[in-house]
C-alpha cells in the first residue's frame, strides 16, 4: 500500500479508473501488453513497475491467463462433490489443456459441475450439453430454492422500483443523524465475517472532515461455498443499492462503489442494468429527487483475487495498486479509498439497511439473539437434499437448518465447513450444540462467517481437505506478510509429501506452523486458516494421525 | 528501577513510579514498568524510545519508512491489564494505548519470532560467509538473536536460482537473497518517489521487479541508492558493496555536489574510499542522498587529477615544484601590482570550496593585493537572489528551512528543477506535490515536478516579471492580500498596489503565453493556503530581470503574509554546495565578509583591525566586468580558484579572448579544464574528500566537512595554497586549518559570532548563530533585517537579447541541468555517471522538430549571433514549441559558445536562460575538441 499511489490514482478517481483500464486491456488477450501498461503508467504518473506489478497479481490479468478459453471451478464445494474431473475431461474433448483455466469459485455450490465460458457461468447438467453451449454461449440463470423462516428481511419479495424507492424522498429529507440512530438501535453487525457494528463504521466516516467520501460494497465474496451475496446481487440488487445510497446519506459520501467478482458475470450485468434504471428514474445522480443529496455509482469488475475480499486489499485494488493488505490504523473509515474516508461493507450488511430504515432499528433489534441481531442468509451446497438459500433469524438451531430447510444430507457426511475456507470445520456430532449466530459459533470454537455450508463426505480424506485449504491459502495469499506467504506453502508441501512420499509430519513443527500463521499473520487469510486445521486435528485426530509423527 | 531523567519538564524515556502508579500523564507498561506514552506512537517506537533499538527485532521496519507490517518479527504480547488475557500484535503498526501491558520478550513472542525466521530461511541461501553483507546483514542478526539452530522443514520450493542483475554502473541485485520485506519498494516510493521498483506476482511467487520487469540499467532508476541502503540483506546492493563492513573506517562529511548539503558517511579501507552511505540521523537528508552524493566519488583519485604545479614557459605548461610556482606567482603579482596598481588584479573564488577557503581568498585579494576585485560564481547563479532579498527583506538568504515543508500547505516553485538540480530537496518537493497538497510550478519546461503539480504555468522564458505581476494583480484585485501583515510589517505597499492595478492583463497574458485563468487560480491558491512556501532557482536569477523577479517573489510572500514563521518564506535553492558561504565570506566586490559594504569606511576599519592591513574602499569588478577590463587591457592578472569559466561562463569565445589578453592567469584546480588551457600557473588542489572546513547549505546551515582521506600526493587543499601564497607575498599565515580561520571569521562576521569548529556537531548550525552558539531556523520572525519589508514594483521588459536578435533568431534556447552531472561535469564526467548520461542533448518540441525536418537523435546546428554548436536532438514535449533546452555538462558541445553577454540589470548575473537562436539539421561538423589533458 502506497499513500502516493492512492493519491495519484485518486486524481483521476473513479470515472477514469486505473484498475478498470487494466481489466479492459486484459480482455482481448487475457493479459495486457507491456507497452499498453507503460502508457497507462505514464498517464497516471505512476511507475511502470506499479502497473506491471498489479497486472501480474490477478488471475485474469496475469500473463499466465493468456490463451485461457474456459475455466473450471475448483472451489471447495465442487471439489467435495467430486464433479470436476468429469467436467474437465469433457472440456478436454474440445479444448487443449493449456486453454483450460480454473476459477474459484463460481458460486454454483448448490448443483456443482461448475465452469465458466465466455462471460457466462454454467453448472449442474450444463456440461452434458457442452456442444450446444460452445455453439451458442447463452446465459442461464440457474434455479435454486430460496426460503425464509421467520421475518424475511433480505428475501422479502421485491415490490417494484417505485414502491421500493418510495420512502427515499422522505429519508433524504430527514436528519441523517436520526437515521444513524436507527442503525445504531438495530445493532446490525457486519456480515463479512468480522461482525463489526455497522453504526460505528458509519459514524467514524461521518465524523471525518472531508469533502470526498466513499461507500464501498464488498461484493468480492470469494468464499467457496458461499453464494448469498450472489443471490442478493442477482435477485435483490435494489436492497444493496438503496442500502448504499442511505449509507452515503448518513456519512456524507457521494460515491458508491460496487466491487464485484469477475467470477459472477451475471451479478455484474444485473447490477449494471438495474443502475441504469435508477439513473433513468432520477433515483441516483445529482440532487436526487430534488434534494441536496447527490450520489453516484461505479461498478468495478474484479479480476480474480480472493484477497480482495479483505477490505484494505479491496481498496488498493480499486486504486490499481497491488491488492496487498494494509496495516491499520488508519482504518478505511478514516483514510480509505484514494486516502479518503470510506465505509466498506459486505453486500448482505448493506442489503439490510432499507429494511432497518423502513421498519425501524427496534424492529430489527427484536430479531435474533441478544448480541447477534437480525437475520442471516445460509447457503447450502449440493450435498443437501434441498440445497439453496435460506434466511433464518439469528439464533436458529443449526439442526433446524440442516434437517428442516436442507432436508438432510443426500449421503453420509462427516463434517461441514461452515463460513468459508477460514471458517470452522464442524463435525456432524457438534450440530446440536450450535445455533446460527456469531456467539454460538465462536463459543464452540467455530466461526459463523458467511454461514455457507460445504459438506465433507464420509469418504473424502480430511488430509486432502486440509491440504486443499493450505493450497487455497497459498494460491490466494497476497504475499505481503511472511507467515502467510511462506507458511501456507510449507504446510501444503508437508501435507502433500505425507500423502505421497511416505513422509511423516513432525507434529511439533506442524503445530508451530499453525501457531505462527494464527498469531503472526497480518490478516484473516493466514490468520484464519488455522481454525479449520485445528478443528480437523481436534475432531479427526484418528483419521489424520497416520500422517504425523 | 532505572533512574528517571527529567529534562525540560519532559518525562520522556523515564519509567514512571512503580507498578500501578498513575499520574496525569498517560502511561503504558513494558514488562510491568510504567512509561509515559506519546500521542500517535506505535508500540515499537514506544519500546525503542524507552528501552533502546535492540529489544525488539525487526526486518521490514526502517528508520525513514512508514510502518508496513510484513515481517511480523516485531510482534509483542499485549494485555489490557496486568496478567490479563494476552493478544499478540505487530508492534510496528499498533498504536500504544494507555494502560497497555506489553511483554516485548515473552516466551510466546520469542517462539513466534523464531518460527517466522525459520520460515524465511527455508527460502534463503545459507552462504552467509561468502555474502557481501556478512556481518552487516539484518537477517543474519535477527536469526542469531532469535536463536535459530536448524530449519526443520523438508525441502520445498525455493527461489534460490534467481539470476543476478549486474547491468547497471552502480546498482546491483541478487534477488535470491530477497526476503520480500518491501523496504526497497517503499524507499523508491516514500523516499525518492520514483516508483521504479514494485513487487510482481502473488503470494509465494512475489518478486521484486524494476520497471516492466527489466534490468536496472533499462529501468527508469535514478540511481539514488535508497533501495540498496534500505535492503536488509544484499538482495539489492551496489557495485561498491556499500553495506559490506569488512575493515572499513567511517568518516562523516558533507557532499560537494549541491546546496542541499547532504551528510555523507564515507567508508574507507586502508586510506582509500570504498563507499558512501547516507546517515539516517542527518537533519538535512535523513538517510537519503542522490547518485552524485552516494556514488559519484570516483573522481577523487582519477588518473586525470593534477598532481604537480605547472608554469607556462615558452608557451608550454611545464611541471614545476611548489616553491617554484609560489615564487613565480608572488613575484609576478608583486610586479603587476607595482606597475599597474592593485586594481589590475582580480580573483574569482569558488563556491565548491569551504567557507574558510573563501574567506582566505577574499582576504588575500583585499588585504594582500589591495583590491575589491573579488567575485565568485554566485555572480553567475544567485547574485540576484542575494541582492533582491537584501533590498526587500535585508538578508540575502533563505528565510526558512527545508523542514518547513512539514508545516506548509502549499509550495510555489519558480524557475527551478530540483529533482535534477537538488535531488534530495527535489524528492521532498515531489513527495509534497504527490501528497495532493497545493503545488504551483512556474517553468517554461514541463519538469518532473510540473507533471505532479496542481498548477503548472508554462511561461515563455524571460517573462517571469510579467507572470508574477499577473499574480500580484489577481491577489490585489480579488482582495486576497494580508492587510494586517502589510500594515504591521511592510512599507511601499500603496505605491506598488497602484502600479499593479494599472497593468494591462491582456498584454501580460500574451507576453507570458499562459492562460490568465490558470494564473489567477494559482495566485488564489498561493494567497489562500494559510502557509505557503516559495522556492526558486536559476530560472529566476539568470535573466536580465533576475533581481526584479526575486523582489516580486518577496512581494508575493509579503502581500500574503507568508514570511516569518514555520511553513512559509522565500527559499532560494542555492546551486553549488557552498555558494551561500562564498557570498557570506565576502567573495563579492561590493560587500566584504558578513555583507558589510565595501564603500563604508567604518566597516573597513573593522576589517583592517582583523586583517592588520589597510583594505580598499569602493568599487571592485564583477565577473562580467573582469572580462570587459581584460579585453580592454586594464585587467592584467586573474586568480581563479576552482572555476572553469571557459566552459561555464556565457559567450565562450569572448571569455577565452579575455583570458588570453591577461599577463597572468593563476588557477587552482583538481583537473585540467577548458580554462586551464589558458593558464600561466596551475596549482594542484585537493578535493572536498581530502580536506576539512565548513560548507553552508541553502538553508544557511554551516556544516562540518571532514577530511576523509589524505590529500592526493602532489596536491594541497585550496586553503593551504592561499595561505602559502600570502606568506610568500609577505603576509605570513599559519598552515590552513578551519579551526583558526573560523575563529577569525566569527570575530568579523556578526552572524557567525557563535560558530566554533569544535562545537558545530554533526548537524551543523543555521546562521545567524548567536554568541552562545544557538542557531536560527527561521528569519524575520519579529522584524525584517532591514526593519520593514519593502515592496517594489517592477514592470516587465523584454530582454535585450530578444529585442536585438529575436527577429533573425526566432527560437529561444534556455539552459538547464541534468541529474547525473554537476555543472561543467569536471568531477561527474570522471565517474560512472558518464555511463548513465553520456552527452548533452537538445530538447526540442515535436512540432519544431517536424518543421525543421529533425528526427530524434539527429544532429542539430544551433546558431546564435555569438556562434554555433552541433548537438543531438531529443524530441520531447517537456519543452513548448519555440523553446529549446540543453545543458553544458560536456566540453564536447560547449553550449556557452552561443549564450549571450546580456545580464541582470542589477546584479550582473548572465542571462543563460534566454538565448535567441535558429536551428537546422546538420551533419555535426562543428564539434568542439575537448581537452581532457594537456
Amino acid at each position: 500500500m502506497s499513500k502516493n499511489l492512492s493519491e495519484l490514482s485518486g486524481r483521476k478517481g473513479l470515472t477514469d479508473n486505473l484498475f478498470e483500464k487494466l481489466g479492459t486491456m486484459a480482455k482481448g488477450n487475457g493479459s495486457p501488453g507491456v507497452k499498453e501498461m507503460e502508457q497507462l503508467a505514464e498517464a497516471f504518473l505512476v511507475g511502470k513497475a506499479n502497473v506491471y506489478g498489479s497486472a501480474t497479481f490477478y488471475d485474469f490479468t496475469r500473463p499466465e491467463n493468456q490463451g485461457k478459453k474456459v475455466y473450471v471451478c475448483n472451489g471447495s464445494a465442487c471439489m467435495c462433490a467430486g464433479t470436476q474431473a468429469v467436467v474437465e475431461q469433457k472440456l478436454k474433448e474440445t479444448f487443449a489443456e493449456e486453454e483450460i483455466g480454473v476459477m474459484c469459485c463460481l458460486g454454483r455450490c448448490h448443483e456443482n459441475s461448475a465452469f465458466h465460458y465466455q462471460g457466462n457461468n454454467y453448472s449442474g447438467d450444463d456440461i452434458k450439453n457442452i456442444k450446444t453451449i460452445l455453439d451458442k454461449p447463452e446465459r442461464r440463470i440457474e434455479d435454486y430454492h430460496v426460503e425464509a423462516i421467520g421475518t424475511p428481511v433480505l428475501t422479502e419479495v421485491f415490490p417494484g422500483l417505485d414502491a421500493f424507492y418510495a420512502p427515499l424522498k422522505s429519508w433524504l429529507g430527514s436528519d441523517s443523524a436520526s437515521l444513524l440512530e436507527e442503525i445504531r438501535t438495530s445493532n446490525i453487525r457486519g456480515r463479512g465475517g468480522a461482525g463489526f457494528p455497522m453504526a460505528i463504521k458509519l459514524e467514524t466516516c461521518r465524523n471525518q472532515d472531508s469533502k470526498t467520501k466513499f461507500i464501498v460494497c464488498n461484493a468480492d465474496e470469494g468464499d467457496p461455498g458461499a453464494y448469498s451475496d450472489r443471490y442478493l446481487l442477482e435477485q435483490r440488487p435494489h436492497s444493496v443499492l438503496l442500502g448504499m445510497i442511505m449509507a452515503g446519506y448518513v456519512t456524507g459520501a457521494s460515491w458508491g462503489v460496487l466491487y464485484i467478482r469477475a467470477e459472477y458475470p451475471e451479478a455484474i450485468d444485473i447490477v449494471e442494468k438495474e443502475l441504469e434504471k435508477l439513473y433513468a428514474a432520477g433515483l441516483v445522480g445529482e440532487n436526487i429527487l430534488g434534494t441536496k443529496f447527490s450520489f453516484d455509482f461505479k461498478v468495478i469488475h474484479a479480476q480474480g483475487a480472493y484477497i480482495c475480499g479483505e477490505e484494505t486489499a479491496l481498496l488498493s485494488s480499486i486504486e490499481g495498486q497491488r491488492p496487498e493488505v494494509r496495516v491499520r490504523p488508519p482504518f478505511p473509515a478514516q483514510q480509505g479509498l484514494f486516502n479518503k474516508p470510506t465505509v466498506v461493507n459486505n453486500v448482505e450488511t448493506l442489503a439490510a439497511l432499507p429494511w432497518i430504515l423502513s421498519h425501524g432499528g427496534q424492529a430489527y433489534a427484536e430479531l435474533g439473539t441478544e448480541r447477534s441481531k437480525g437475520t442471516k442468509l445460509v447457503s447450502l451446497d449440493g450435498h443437501f437434499n434441498r440445497p439453496g438459500m435460506y434466511e433464518v433469524e439469528m439464533g436458529t438451531p443449526l439442526r433446524k437448518v440442516i434437517d428442516e430447510l436442507g432436508q438432510g444430507f443426500r449421503h453420509e457426511v462427516k463434517a461441514m465447513h461452515i463460513g468459508g475456507p477460514l471458517g470452522g470445520l464442524v463435525p456432524v456430532s457438534k450440530i446440536d450444540d450450535l445455533t446460527v449466530d456469531f456467539e454460538s459459533f465462536s463459543k464452540n470454537g467455530f466461526l459463523l462467517g458467511h454461514a455457507s455450508v460445504v459438506c465433507i463426505p464420509q469418504d473424502f480424506p480430511l488430509v486432502k481437505y486440509i491440504e486443499h485449504l493450505f493450497e487455497f491459502t497459498a494460491h490466494e495469499s497476497c504475499g505481503k506478510c511472511f507467515p502467510c506467504r511462506l507458511g501456507s506453502v510449507r504446510g501444503a508441501e508437508m501435507l502433500d509429501k505425507a500423502q505421497h512420499d511416505g513422509y511423516k509430519i513432525d507434529r511439533t513443527l506442524f503445530d508451530d506452523l499453525v501457531e505462527t500463521l494464527e498469531k503472526g499473520s497480518l490478516c484473516a487469510l493466514g490468520g484464519g486458516l488455522p481454525l479449520p486445521v485445528k478443528n480437523a486435528l481436534q475432531y479427526f485426530n484418528e483419521e489424520l494421525s497416520p500422517y504425523f509423527k | 528501577m532505572k533512574k528517571a531523567y527529567l529534562d525540560k519538564g519532559d518525562n520522556t524515556g523515564s519509567p514512571i513510579g512503580g507498578n500501578g502508579v498513575q499520574t496525569e500523564t498517560k502511561v503504558a507498561y513494558i514488562d510491568g514498568q510504567a512509561y509515559a506514552i506519546h500521542e500517535n506512537e506505535t508500540i515499537l517506537s514506544f519500546i525503542r524510545r524507552n528501552l533502546g533499538r535492540d529489544l525488539v527485532p525487526t526486518l521490514c521496519d526502517a528508520p525513514n519508512l512508514e510502518p508496513f507490517g510484513s515481517c511480523r518479527v516485531c510482534s509483542v504480547d499485549v494485555a489490557l491489564q496486568a496478567n490479563g488475557a494476552v493478544r499478540t500484535v505487530a508492534s510496528c503498526h499498533t498504536p500504544v494505548q494507555p494502560g497497555y501491558h506489553i511483554s516485548p520478550s515473552s516466551e510466546n513472542v520469542q517462539k513466534l519470532r523464531k518460527n517466522i525466521i525459520e520460515l524465511v530461511l527455508t527460502d534463503h541461501p545459507l552462504d552467509c560467509l561468502t555474502c557481501e553483507v556478512n556481518g552487516n546483514c539484518e537477517l543474519q542478526d535477527v536469526a542469531a538473536k532469535v536463536g535459530i539452530r536448524k530449519v526443520r522443514y523438508p525441502e520445498g520450493k525455493t527461489h534460490l536460482d534467481r539470476q543476478k542483475d549486474l547491468s547497471h554502473p552502480y546498482m546491483t541485485s541478487d534477488l535470491s537473497k530477497c526476503i520480500n520485506c518491501y523496504r526497497c519498494v517503499r524507499a523508491c516510493d516514500e523516499v525518492q518517489g520514483q516508483f521504479v521498483l514494485s513487487m510482481a506476482g502473488r503470494g509465494f511467487d512475489n518478486h521484486i521487479i524494476k520497471g516492466s520487469d527489466v534490468s536496472f540499467f533499462e529501468s527508469d532508476c535514478v540511481s539514488c541508492g535508497a533501495c540498496a541502503q534500505a535492503c536488509p540483506t544484499s538482495a539489492i546492493s551496489d557495485v561498491f558493496e556499500s553495506k559490506s563492513v569488512v575493515g572499513t573506517e567511517v568518516t562523516r562529511t558533507v557532499c560537494t555536489y549541491c546546496g542541499v548539503g547532504c551528510n555523507l558517511e564515507v567508508s574507507t579501507v586502508d586510506g582509500k574510499i570504498k563507499s558512501i552511505q547516507a546517515p539516517y540521523d542527518a537533519e538535512v537528508n535523513g538517510g537519503h542522498t542522490c547518485l552524485k552524493g552516494r556514488y559519484a566519488f570516483g573522481f577523487y583519485n582519477h588518473e586525470d587529477r593534477i598532481r604537480t604545479p605547472f608554469i607556462r614557459k615558452n608557451g608550454e605548461l611545464v611541471e614545476a615544484t611548489w616553491e617554484e610556482a609560489f615564487d613565480f606567482v608572488a613575484e609576478k603579482l608583486t610586479t603587476i601590482k607595482e606597475k599597474h596598481g592593485p586594481d589590475s588584479i582580480a580573483g574569482i573564488s569558488s563556491a565548491r570550496c569551504t567557507n574558510e577557503e573563501n574567506y582566505l581568498m577574499q582576504k588575500f585579494i583585499r588585504a594582500v593585493i589591495g583590491t575589491n576585485n573579488i567575485d565568485c560564481c554566485a555572480r553567475v547563479c544567485h547574485s540576484p537572489t542575494a541582492l533582491g532579498m537584501q533590498r526587500t527583506f535585508g538578508t540575502g538568504a533563505a528565510t526558512n528551512s527545508i523542514i518547513d515543508l512539514k508545516y506548509t500547505n502549499a509550495i510555489m516553485v519558480i524557475g527551478a528543477n530540483p529533482t535534477d538540480g537538488h535531488p534530495v530537496t527535489g524528492a521532498k518537493l515531489k513527495q509534497f506535490a504527490m501528497s495532493g497538497k497545493t503545488s504551483i510550478v512556474i517553468d517554461p519546461r514541463r519538469t518532473e515536478l510540473a507533471k505532479y503539480a496542481t498548477y503548472h504555468l508554462p511561461l515563455r522564458p524571460g517573462t517571469n516579471v510579467a507572470m508574477l505581476n499577473m499574480m500580484l494583480y489577481y491577489i490585489i484585485s480579488d482582495g486576497l492580500e494580508d492587510k494586517k501583515f502589510i500594515e504591521a510589517r511592510t512599507e511601499g505597499y500603496d505605491e506598488m498596489r497602484a502600479e499593479i492595478l494599472r497593468l494591462n492583463i491582456d498584454e501580460l497574458e500574451s507576453i507570458t503565453g499562459v492562460d490568465r485563468n490558470l494564473v489567477r487560480k494559482a495566485a488564489h491558491a498561493y494567497a489562500t493556503a494559510g502557509n505557503a512556501m516559495s522556492f526558486h532557482g536559476l530560472g529566476v536569477t539568470e535573466h536580465s530581470q533576475g533581481t526584479f523577479t526575486v523582489m516580486l517573489i518577496a512581494d508575493l510572500a509579503m502581500i500574503t503574509g507568508n514570511i516569518g514563521r514555520r511553513g512559509v518564506g522565500v527559499n532560494p535553492l542555492r546551486g553549488q554546495n557552498n555558494v551561500q558561504g562564498a557570498a557570506d565570506m565576502g567573495c563579492q566586490p561590493h560587500q566584504g565578509a558578513g555583507y558589510m559594504s565595501s564603500y563604508d569606511p567604518e566597516m573597513n576599519k573593522k576589517y583592517e583591525l582583523h586583517y592588520g592591513r589597510s583594505v580598499p574602499i569602493g568599487k571592485g569588478l564583477k565577473i562580467p566586468e573582469m572580462w570587459d577590463e581584460a579585453l580592454n587591457g586594464n585587467l592584467k592578472a586573474l586568480w581563479l580558484m576552482g572555476e572553469d569559466v571557459v566552459q561555464t561562463d556565457p559567450n565562450t569565445q569572448r571569455v577565452m579572448k579575455a583570458l588570453d589578453n591577461l599577463d597572468l592567469l593563476v588557477i587552482q584546480e583538481i583537473f585540467h579544464t577548458e580554462t586551464t588551457k589558458h593558464a600561466d600557473v596551475i596549482f594542484p588542489a585537493s578535493s572536498f574528500l581530502e580536506k576539512s572546513g565548513t560548507f553552508t547549505n541553502g538553508e544557511r546551515r554551516i556544516q562540518r566537512v571532514n577530511a576523509v582521506v589524505e590529500p592526493l600526493p602532489g596536491t594541497k587543499p585550496d586553503g593551504q595554497i592561499i595561505c602559502e601564497v600570502m606568506t610568500h607575498m609577505g603576509f605570513p599565515q599559519p598552515d590552513y586549518h578551519p579551526r583558526w580561520v573560523l575563529e577569525e571569521v566569527s570575530q568579523i562576521v556578526p552572524f557567525f559570532a557563535g560558530v566554533k569548529w569544535d562545537e558545530l556537531g554533526e548537524q551543523g548550525k543555521q546562521w545567524p548563530v548567536k554568541p552562545d552558539g544557538t542557531g536560527t531556523e527561521i528569519l524575520h520572525t519579529e522584524d525584517f533585517k532591514r526593519g520593514k519589508g519593502k515592496f517594489h514594483f517592477e514592470p516587465w521588459r523584454e530582454s535585450e537579447e530578444i529585442n536585438a536578435n529575436g527577429k533573425d533568431y526566432p527560437y529561444i534556447i534556455t539552459t538547464n541541468r541534468e541529474l547525473e552531472h554537476y555543472n561543467a561535469g569536471t568531477m561527474t564526467r570522471r565517474t560512472r555517471n558518464v555511463q548513465i548520461l553520456t552527452e548533452d542533448t537538445l530538447m526540442i518540441h515535436p512540432d519544431d522538430a517536424a518543421a525543421n525536418g529533425i528526427a530524434d537523435g539527429d544532429m542539430v546546428c544551433v546558431e546564435s549571433p555569438r556562434g554555433k554548436v552541433d548537438i543531438k536532438a531529443r524530441i520531447t514535449d517537456e519543452v513548448r514549441p519555440g523553446v529549446l533546452s540543453s545543458t553544458f555538462h560536456f566540453p564536447d558541445i560547449m553550449l556557452n559558445n552561443i549564450t549571450s553577454d546580456v545580464h541582470d540589470s542589477e546584479a550582473m548575473c548572465p542571462e543563460y536562460k534566454v538565448v535567441a537562436c535558429r536551428i537546422r539539421k546538420s551533419k555535426g561538423k562543428f564539434k568542439h575538441q575537448p581537452a581532457t589533458e594537456l
